[in-house]
């Protein structure tokens, strides 16, 4: 079978929404779901649950970065606040009120990503960029994460023909933290959260 | 009425030897080596990443002006640290005239498998840093834990680096029952990226270095071997 592969013409911001949630697993981790496909602040980002609970919103604008990354810091601002309620209302956070993740995808890096995510400052946030592509025909979209790790870790697209070829696992980058330290717990945790 | 400490400052569990060995720490007069090694003592340095070999380095200088013939030991690591026998081996290459043998690693790993009873850790003053110190600690912790001392690399000023600090001892005295000794610490205005060559650098690690030779904070007996005062932590 012959793959054409090319630039797509267009994607309106509610096909770019379904493509994401279609590729909830890249952005949020494996066994991550939905919360929310559009939530009713700022950029109307998306509200995932990943598998530890930790939820997870998804702040996204090809055109703009900026735009996707203020919008989205202003929603972790916004959700952190309604913490309380919000785990009350979805059942897979499991009422443990965890820390938000913050994900922004666009086409180009928001301006100044390099030094927020070298300098650690973006614990909590993962950005990607993001191309839409014609396969054969369909639409669907490229992620690829913008922390340094190898390129294409993740390749999506909205076909779902038997030939497909599997979405590569999620490789995490060697690095120091990635040490075996022994796990800890909440109460751990939260005594480091400040100083 | 009930008291009302703040919860960071409850520990985890009371033992009743605890105080005691706390204070024991503090004392100038504790008790001597239990077992030397033949030749020099080990200073075991666990690095917070491998930029801060200089420290090391610089302190082996210190402590060789100050009449502790001193020498730094280089160590071959791997992702997962370095073997016991390589420890050994990096050892017995040198002198055996001097007093004391720094090593640095970038690897818990490495600390423990040699078992060491005494570390230092270079920890660097950001939270992040204080949290990636804290799980090391936790993991030394799983054998018998070594007396741990720390040095506070980059904070602003001494006031910052009595914060970074204090947040981390009152950690792992509350969750681990594992004191810490303050070392000193190495403020940001003396770090080689801002003023290569300070001389107030010197008069830092000299307190180090004092603090390290007063604390008789140097293992006690060789890799890979374990006192019985340790086993009975």
């Amino acid at each position: 079978m012959k793959l054409r592969i090319k630039s797509a013409p267009h994607c309106n911001r509610e096909e770019l929404r379904t493509l994401l949630i279609d590729a909830a697993d890249e952005l949020a981790g494996g066994n991550s779901c939905l919360l929310e496909a559009k939530l009713p602040w700022d950029g109307h980002p998306i509200l995932l649950a990943d598998a530890e609970g930790h939820p997870v919103l998804v702040s996204f604008d090809l055109a703009d970065s900026q735009a996707a990354l203020v919008s989205g810091l202003h929603a972790t601002d916004q959700l952190a606040v309604a913490l309380p309620w919000v785990n009350q209302v979805y059942a897979p956070l499991q009422q443990r009120q965890k820390a938000p993740r913050l994900v922004v995808v666009s086409s180009e890096p928001p301006p100044g990503s390099e030094a927020v995510l070298r300098t650690g400052s973006g614990a909590g946030l993962t950005m990607f960029s993001c191309r839409v592509l014609s396969v054969n025909g369909d639409m669907g979209i490229l992620l690829e994460p913008l922390d340094g790790a190898p390129a294409a870790r993740a390749a999506v697209t909205t076909l779902a023909h038997a030939t497909q070829p599997p979405v590569p696992e999620v490789t995490p980058p060697a690095s120091r933290a990635a040490e075996s330290v022994p796990s800890l717990s909440d109460e751990e945790r939260a005594y480091f959260q400040q100083l | 009425m009930t008291s009302q400490l703040n919860p960071a400052w409850q520990r985890r569990a009371v033992s009743s030897d605890h105080l005691a060995k706390i204070s024991a720490r503090f004392l100038s007069d504790g008790p001597r080596p239990e077992q030397t090694t033949d030749g020099c003592q080990v200073i075991p340095f666990l690095l917070d990443h491998p930029d801060q070999h200089w420290i090391a380095s610089e302190l082996c200088e210190v402590l060789t002006q100050r009449g502790q013939r001193s020498l730094l030991c280089e160590l071959q690591e791997n992702s997962d640290g370095a073997s016991l026998e390589d420890v050994e081996g990096a050892l017995l290459r040198q002198e055996a005239d001097k007093r004391f043998c720094l090593l640095p690693a970038s690897s818990p790993a490495t600390i423990q498998a040699c078992r060491f009873d005494h570390v230092v850790l270079l920890v660097p003053a950001s939270l992040d840093a204080a949290l990636l110190a804290y799980q090391r600690i936790k993991l030394l912790s799983q054998q018998a834990a070594p007396d741990i001392g720390i040095v506070m690399v980059g904070p602003r000023d001494q006031h910052a680096a009595w914060r970074y600090f204090r947040k981390l001892a009152v950690g792992t005295l509350r969750f681990l029952d594992i004191p810490l000794l303050n070392l000193g610490f190495l403020p940001q205005e003396v770090m080689p990226e801002h003023n290569p060559a300070d001389h107030h650098r010197q008069n830092y690690l000299t307190r180090i270095s004092e603090r390290l030779l007063r604390s008789e904070f140097y293992c006690r007996c060789r890799p890979g071997t374990t006192t019985q005062a340790r086993l009975a932590r």
